[in-house]
Parts: C-alpha cells; structure tokens; sequence
C-alpha cells in the first residue's frame, strides 16, 4: 500500500537535497554542457554541474534504459565450446527532472520489454531507478502532451512528482520509492498550505491554456481503427523521408531494435544490442535481398500506425507523447504531427 | 542478468546434404536450462560464432527429440558459415518460437502440402508428425498429398525424407520449372499440379514457399473451392529478438515472431501482407 504524501520543497533547498541523493545513487539531471546545449546526463560535481530546470532536454530517458548500444552477452568460442555470460549488473540511479512525456513513454516501455518475459537488462535497471518528474508549468514550442494524454502535469507514474511553484516546489510522491524519500529527507520539507495547493492548480490551468499546437491525436486514432489511409498520403511522406533515423532516435517511445554479435578475436565477442529504425530501409530485408515492405511508398507507414493505430488497439493509447522532439529533427518536415494533419484533414 | 538474448548450446550431431545450397543439420542440446519441447511449425534463432542469429525453423518432428532439424539454404553471412561447420562443432539455440500449426485440427482432414524449395522445411515436421500420429485413431489424418516445386532437378531437396515418405505412402509429386534429361517428373510451377481431385471437403492445405508460390496457390485453392480456415501458410521475415519486441518482423499490427510464423488465410485476409499481393 502506496502511502501517498505531499511536501512542499524551498527551492534554496533544492541543491542540498540533491547533493544528498547523490551520495546514496548516480544522479541523472538535465545538464547544460559547454556547447550550451541541455541533455539529461549523469551529475558529477553538484555544485559546478549547471542543472537547467527551464528548457527541455533534447534526449528523453530512452538511452538510459534501452542505452543506443549495449552490452547482452559476452561469449567465448575456445576447446571447452560455445559459451555465453552475462553482462554488469545496473547500478541504483536517481533520475531528477524528467519531463512529464518523457516518464509517460517509460511507462510505455515498462509495458514493451515485460512480454513475454521480463527483459532482464531493462528491467535491471528499472528496478535500480527512482524518477523525480518536473511538471511543464511553459510548455515547449513543438509540445503537445495535453493531447496524447502525458502532460503537463502526471496523475500517476512518478516516484516523485516536483511543480514549481515559483519561489518553491510542490512535491508528492506517487509510488513507493518517492514516499521513502520524502520520508527520510523530511527535514528538507514543509507541510503544504491550503495556498499552495491553490497556486498549483492555478498553474496548472495556465499551462494547459499555453500550448502552441492544436494536434487531433484522439481523432486521428478514432479515424484509424475507421478507415485507411489513403495511398496518395503515404506517398508524399515517404518521398520527403530521407531515411535518418533521425526520427525514431529521438523518440522516446520507439524501441525497435537489432541484435548483433561482434568479434573481439577468434575466440572472444560480444552480443549487442542497438537502436534501429522501422523508417530504415534495411529494417525488414532478408537474406538474399528480399524485402517484404516497399520503402519507396510506405517508408513512414509502419512507424506512424504503430504508434496510432496499432498501440491504441492494444493498450487503448496512442504510443506518441507529444514530446515534439521528431517535430524538431525531422528535416524533411514529415514529422508525426505532419501525418496527423495530413489524415485527419482527408476527406476521404 | 540478461538471460532472454543468451542460448543454450547444441551439438552438430549429423550434416545431412539435401542439395547443392541446402543441408539440414541434426541438433543436440547439452546445457538446456528446461527440458527443450517444440511444436510442428515453430521455429529456434540459431546462433553460430561471430555471426550473430537467424530465425530457423526446425524442420523435423517432436517425437525425434532430443534430435531436432534446422534445415539450411546458404544464403547470406550466417546460413554460409553454418555450411563451413562439421559434425561435433557447437552453435547457440534460443526458442522455439512462434505459433505452431494446429494440429489437433487436422485429426480425419486430407491433408495437402505445397511447397517449394527450402519452404518444405517447415512443412516437413508436419508431414513427419502426421505420419508418427497415424498409429494413433483418433488424431491421424486421413490422406495426405505432397506438391512440390524446385527450380531445377539438381535443386530437389530432401530427397532422402521424399523417398521415405513414399515408402509409407505418401503421394508426393515433384516438379521443376525446367527439367534436363535425367528428369522423368513433371515440368512446370507447382501450382499445375494443384488439379480438381486432389480436393475435398476435407482437404486442409499448408503452403510454403516463395511469397510469389504463396500468393498463386493460394489464388488457385480458393478458385477450387477451398475454404480461407481450411488455409495455412509459415512466413519468413528479417527477425532479431523471436519474443516480440524488436519490432523487424511487423505484419500491419501483428509480430510475425509471436502471431505467426504460422498464419491461416482467414487471418491473412484482414491484413495488408505482402503475400498475398495487397
């Protein structure tokens, strides 16, 4: 039984906190780096390290539990035969500051590596993970979190859960793992007033009433399970798509993967693990060259109704968040966004 | 930790050479975790050192375990290091995967394969099960007809299993798309031989094959009458993890490694498949 609390946090008490967390756990937080650029990464000097708590971090949570490359199994091909061992195990991590869509879309991949039998290096460090979420009081330029049902602010998912309240943060624990926080560093907090709670809603209001884009995912999803897509739209997307990945790096909700071994020497290897992309054109080609999909009409057909039409029919939600991350990468400009436009405009 | 990507280890215990480019090879586990049992139809990733793995179907029938086939076409990287490996040698297995075919649907049917080249592979632990079960009333078959093409004598697999499966009164048909002197079979697609009579009420029909074989028997069954339930096909796609979560072997919302590789034609018709020329 979750015993739910919520705490109010001064933010000049935000950095000792933290400094303590860091002590028991790697501290995961999004960092300026010196291109200027904000990326979640791992925190190494509490006080010299710029924790950037105002824009959005470029990568999601995605590479920190399904890493872009990693390490399955290490194998040994000698006079006592073919054999297999297994990898490090994760060390205990502190996530801090992760966006409201991007705690959705790991919820999503808590789902995907579970069937049909636990993935054993994403949940070894799932396990291993505690995540402290920032509710978006400002959504970002491309967001639209509020239609995909991930933002601004959670109900559920969270260990903990911080809103900025301006001059301090509205904390409350959603899971086990939060409560025992709050619960050991209560020294930090401070009971919540009735004005707090007032202030919060308040700001909650004022940030679903901020977003840039209006996009019908919700109709889009209805429309799919209804009817086809139109080839003539499936064309103009793949002739913009140039085949980068770009795309499905970003996302936070795309998981597709390839398994490769790779020789170390004659006798020693590696099994890894690496990111693909459905949009690639060697995703589904077999040996000897044949290829059940034709990229040249269908390139981004797969990765858009997987995340709309295939996902809602399974899990009864769309697997997009709305981070908006594709929307800034994509330089042929055919983003998920672009589709839903397109499709739900469609008379057709 | 990760246990899901690791195999257990197998034995090459015997190499038997169908044709120039496929041979089948006869496994062995020694350090199953669980006792290995599989179904007619499902398939293994088979690793080989350095080379990574590739999804196989298993070619022969449970009642031959602990022995199980991999029938295998030297066809890329990993199929043609396989072909350099000797009886004694060690290769990783992970599986059996997949929806297997229905067997117990098959009790009294007329059974009808069509297959060509390596696609006899799958088809063959079906053919081996429903001859090991004809001792058995009431789960045997009644009759059961082998349609199969290659594209030239020289390519005719499983010549070994065709001429057992003779002996034990299996009708099997060959063909070849071009025939030389030595050939006294028929010559032509395999689909000529798909003739009237070889149809009942009760004739089920699994098929295998290239996706153009597929896609025309399947044409040529339905045109004869033949129901979309009574209608089996084994899909091969690009696949790398066999559990459902890599994503490479996608069927328009469906993961051919868990909801397939067998599929029925009833299933296929909701779908957009490449097969079937949608």
């Amino acid at each position: 039984m979750i015993d739910l609390q919520e705490m109010i946090l001064e933010k000049d008490r935000l950095i000792p906190l933290l400094r303590k967390l860091k002590k028991e756990s790697r501290l995961i937080a999004p960092v300026t780096n010196k291109h200027g650029d904000t990326l979640l990464s791992e925190i190494n000097n509490i006080d010299r390290d710029t924790i950037d708590l105002d824009r959005q971090p470029q990568n999601s949570l995605k590479s920190f539990f399904l890493p872009q490359q990693e390490i399955l199994a290490h194998y040994s091909v000698d006079t006592t035969g073919y054999n297999f061992t297994a990898p490090e195990a994760a060390k205990e991590t502190i996530y801090f500051g992760v966006r409201s869509c991007d705690l959705t879309a790991l919820l999503y991949m808590d789902l995907i590596f579970s069937k049909p039998a636990k993935d054993a290096s994403y949940y070894d460090r799932r396990n291993r993970s505690v995540i402290i979420t920032l509710g978006c009081n400002d959504p970002f330029a491309n967001c639209f979190c509020e239609a995909t049902n991930s933002g601004p602010y959670l109900d559920y998912g969270y260990d903990l859960q911080f809103i900025d309240l301006g001059s301090s943060y509205y904390v409350a624990a959603g899971r086990r793992k939060g409560a025992d926080l709050l619960n050991k560093w209560d020294y930090f907090f401070r009971t919540v007033e009735e004005e707090d709670q007032k202030i919060r809603y308040q700001l909650f209001l004022e940030a679903r009433g901020r977003f840039n884009r209006n996009i019908q995912v919700s109709h889009a999803c209805h429309k799919l399970q209804e009817e086809e897509v139109a080839e003539t739209i499936w064309e103009k997307l793949a002739g913009r798509c140039y085949d980068c990945g770009g795309c499905a790096y970003v996302c936070p909700t795309c998981t597709c993967f390839s398994v490769d071994d790779m020789a170390i020497d004659d006798s020693h290897g590696t099994r890894i693990r690496s990111w693909d992309a459905c949009t690639s054109s060697g995703f589904t080609r077999m040996a000897g060259n044949h290829n059940p999909t034709d990229r040249t009409r269908h390139a981004l057909k797969q990765r858009f109704l997987h995340k709309l039409k295939y996902d809602y029919q399974k899990h009864g939600k769309a697997s997009c968040t709305g981070c908006g991350r594709c929307v800034d990468i994509c330089f042929g400009g055919v983003d998920i966004t672009t589709f839903i436009e397109m499709f739900t405009r469609d008379a057709s | 930790m990760n246990t899901n990507f690791i195999p257990a280890t197998a034995v090459i215990r015997e190499i038997i050479r169908e044709n120039d480019t496929i041979s089948t090879f006869r496994l062995e586990l020694i350090n199953k975790r669980v006792p290995f049992s599989f179904r007619s139809g499902q398939f293994c990733m088979l690793s080989v050192p350095h080379c990574g793995e590739a999804a196989i179907s298993i070619s022969s029938a449970p009642n031959a375990l602990p022995l199980f086939d991999l029938s295998i076409r030297n066809a890329g990287e990993l199929t043609n290091a396989m072909h350099q490996m000797k009886a004694g040698e060690q290769v990783g297995i992970r599986g059996p995967f997949g929806t297997p075919f229905p067997m117990a649907d098959f009790a009294n049917s007329d059974m009808l394969f069509v297959a060509g080249g390596i696609g006899l592979a799958p088809l063959k632990s079906v053919i081996d099960h429903c001859l090991f079960q004809s001792g058995l009333e009431a789960d045997a078959v009644a009759n059961i007809t082998l349609l199969y093409g290659s594209r030239s004598p020289s390519e005719v697999a499983f010549t070994t299993a065709i001429s057992s499966w003779k002996e034990q009164g299996i009708d099997c048909r060959l063909t070849v798309d071009a025939g030389d002197d030595s050939w006294h079979a028929n010559v032509g697609l395999v689909t000529e031989l798909l003739q009237k009579e070889l149809i009942t009420k009760n004739t089920k029909s699994l098929i295998c094959g290239p996706p153009v074989m597929i896609r025309f028997v399947i044409a040529r069954l339905t045109e004869m009458g033949c129901a979309s339930h009574d209608i089996f096909t084994t899909l091969e796609r690009h696949m790398k993890c066999g559990m459902g979560t890599c994503g490479h072997c996608h069927l328009d919302g469906k993961l051919v490694c868990v909801d397939g590789p067998v599929f029925s034609l009833e299933q296929l018709q909701t779908m957009d498949v490449m097969e079937l020329g949608t």
